[in-house]
């Protein structure tokens, strides 16, 4: 019975071939480790956020006067409100944490270089849906960091050389933030998990196009590729379970910990908290916002602190193969720059006086400074590696992959086909 | 090294999510609250014989004292005007309460989770009051300097420690009451992770034998 409906299927769908293609003879490196998990996991985590919003739109009231109230009503009135309410608002932190750990990966293992700079470049752009995302859904409780952080994100705007005011009036939809900016929030953060759906999408396109990168970042031999499914399912599948442990351990037994008490007293404009601080994903980037001392310039760092990882691909101009692993300068400068990513979000938790502005203005010339170094560290460590030679281990992968490539090019002769022929020598030609 | 450095940044995001939360808590008398009944029955008291003069609670309703173990007739006997279904709403009309104190007390309901260190922020606040003179005329806080809520508990009036120590085992209790007020699911939703996750921990547990099985097939 079974069999028949998936014929019937398949003569009108190519569902078996989908399988086949993505899950069960989809080829995997078989040396992964668990860092690999995270894009699963993220992938994992929207469909939570994606649910618990939409159960916690049926309750909520996008309204000045009765949205503070309304998450109440959800915590103590609605059935398992309060469960929907606190999946969400974990979830937010919990997206953030594993989005952070999948670009970790990426960069340490230099899965952006050739050819996944579109994975990586779609991958960045969720980055930036994913934080808008935030940022408007953070307006939605109505309390009074709610408020302030939408107050002063917004005013941000007013930067803009000659039409700054009337943008931040546009954006606002009034000229503080107010009932007409609440609306279009809700609208706006109903609106946008759709988008980053589609651009997940692309981005699964991308990867099943170019194939996961791996720990020694060289192509690796076919006998060394696994199906992902069960290898890879199972896998993430144990990895989702750890994380769900810690996941609803936060749930269910600090759930606060993710929601700043601020946050628990209902948006009041004439009252400014005595510091305002946003949430601890946006720490890092707050804290190089107001290292710049003028406002224009603090700014175009914050844009330009997670823009200029799109350039990634051009900055890193070693030809050596491989992430960190066989890189030593890379490696140092990716551990430098995680350390002072620690030390931005710890800055940006402060106020703004005495050590911490040093501090802070120190951690984001760094933070600025080793992206232009990258180009001179990355050229000078090919230098060395071509004199010194590379690792045994790169060594070894990377002449078991030309064995392979010069096997598929004999082959591909005598097959005559001529657009693959010319990828694989092109690769042949890089990898010299 | 890759755990250390996964670990690492997990230790170093938690502490940046505890300074923001700890820089702003002052000198707390950092007491521990205690859960039990018993004590939030007693806050309760307090909170509608005293607090309700001046603050509303209007996330709770007085049947909702159910939850915490009393009985209808004992809550019967707390209402004035009310009924048992009704919201906990002050029944000085809010006029006069802004006029005398120059803002609208603040609603309670949410008190233990609105500031830093809640529970304590509470406690502290109703034991921190002092005479600024030897007149005994005008009564300050330590932890709230210039407050307009005056002295309800009457601690700066205490004249030996054994009337101290019941107005603050009284803080206590209305700190117990606030924070089951503030979010009155917390004990089912300890109750039910409990289960889930014992559950998730045999779940993994087995996917993890799953998984070094499936894999055990490669050579
Ligand atoms: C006579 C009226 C009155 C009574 C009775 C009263 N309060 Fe207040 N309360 C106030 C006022 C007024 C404020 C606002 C203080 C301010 O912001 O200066 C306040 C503020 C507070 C705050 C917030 C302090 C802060 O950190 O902002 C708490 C907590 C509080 N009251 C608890 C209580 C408790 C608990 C009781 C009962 C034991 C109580 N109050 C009884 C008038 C009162």
């Amino acid at each position: 019975m079974i069999k028949k409906v998936f014929a019937w299927v398949d003569e009108r769908f190519p569902l078996d071939e989908m399988i086949k293609h993505e899950l069960t003879e989809y080829p995997v490196p078989r040396n992964l480790n668990y860092m690999w998990s995270f894009g699963f996991l993220a992938m994992f985590i929207l469909i939570v956020q994606l649910v618990s919003g939409i159960f916690l739109a049926m309750h909520y009231k996008a309204d000045v006067g009765m949205a503070f109230d309304s998450i109440q009503h959800i915590m103590r009135e609605v059935n398992y409100g309060w469960l929907i309410r606190y999946l969400h608002s974990t979830g937010a932190s919990a997206f953030f944490a594993l989005i952070f750990i999948h670009i970790g990966r990426t960069l340490y293992y230099g899965s952006y270089r050739r050819p996944r700079e579109l994975l990586w470049w779609t991958g960045l752009l969720l980055l930036l849906l994913l934080m808008a995302t935030a940022f408007m859904g953070y307006l939605l409780p109505w309390g009074q960091m709610s408020f302030w952080g939408a107050q002063v994100i917004t005013a941000l705007f007013g930067v803009t050389p000659f039409i700054g005011e009337s943008v931040v009036i546009w954006l606002r939809g009034d000229f503080v933030v107010g009932d007409a900016t609440l609306t279009r929030f809700f609208a706006l953060h109903y609106l946008f998990p759709f988008i980053i759906c589609v651009a997940v999408a692309i981005h699964l396109v991308a990867l099943h196009w170019v194939k996961s990168s791996n720990p020694s970042g060289i192509t690796l031999h076919a006998k060394d590729n696994i199906p992902f499914h069960p290898y890879f399912t199972v896998k993430d599948l144990f990895g989702l379970g750890v994380f769900l442990i810690i996941f609803f351990g936060f749930v269910f037994f600090a759930p606060e910990f993710w929601i700043m008490p601020e946050n628990n007293v209902p948006a009041d404009p004439m009252v400014t908290p005595p510091h305002i601080v946003p949430e601890w994903y946006f720490l890092p980037f707050y804290a190089i916002l107001r290292s710049i001392p003028d406002p224009l310039g603090g700014v175009v760092a914050m844009a330009m602190s997670i823009l200029i990882f799109l350039a990634m691909p051009w900055l890193d101009r070693s030809n050596v193969p491989g992430g960190a692993k066989f890189r030593p300068g890379y490696r140092i400068m990716v551990y430098v720059w995680f350390v002072d990513l620690m030390v931005l979000g710890y800055v940006g938790a402060q106020a703004p006086e005495g050590i911490f502005v040093l501090l802070g203005r120190i951690a984001t010339f760094v933070y600025f400074g080793l992206f232009l170094l990258l180009p001179f560290i990355s050229k000078r460590e090919e230098r060395r590696s071509r004199v010194q030679g590379l690792p045994r281990e790169a060594e070894r992968l990377i002449r078991e992959e030309q064995e392979e490539l010069l096997r598929s090019e004999h082959y591909l002769r005598r097959e005559n086909d001529e657009k693959e022929l010319k990828n694989i020598r092109k690769r042949l030609e890089d990898e010299s | 090294m890759r755990r250390l450095l996964v670990l690492l940044s997990a230790v170093a995001m938690f502490a940046t999510a505890q300074g923001v939360m700890a820089s702003a808590a002052g000198a707390l008398k950092m007491v521990d609250i205690d859960s039990s009944e018993q004590a939030r029955q007693r806050g309760a008291e307090i909170v509608v014989g005293t607090c309700m003069m001046c603050h509303s609670l209007k996330y709770i309703k007085f049947a909702d004292l159910k939850e915490i173990g009393m009985k209808e007739e004992q809550i019967t006997a707390l209402l004035e005007d009310q009924d048992i279904d009704d919201r906990m709403l002050s029944l000085t009309p809010i006029e006069i309460r802004k006029e005398s104190y120059g803002k609208v007390p603040p609603d309670l309901s949410l008190m233990a989770v609105a500031r830093q260190k809640g529970p304590q922020h509470i406690y502290t606040l109703l034991t921190d009051y002092y005479y600024k003179s030897a007149e005994q005329e005008e009564t300050d806080n330590h932890l709230f300097p210039g407050i307009k809520m005056p002295d309800v508990l009457a601690y700066a009036d205490a004249e030996s420690d054994d009337e101290r120590a019941e107005i603050e085992a009284q803080a206590h209790d209305v700190a117990s009451f606030l924070v089951w007020a503030s979010d009155p699911s917390a004990e089912s939703r300890r109750t039910i992770g409990k289960y889930v996750i014992l559950y998730l921990i045999i779940l993994t547990t087995l996917l993890y034998l799953l998984k070094r099985r499936v894999w055990s097939k490669l050579h």
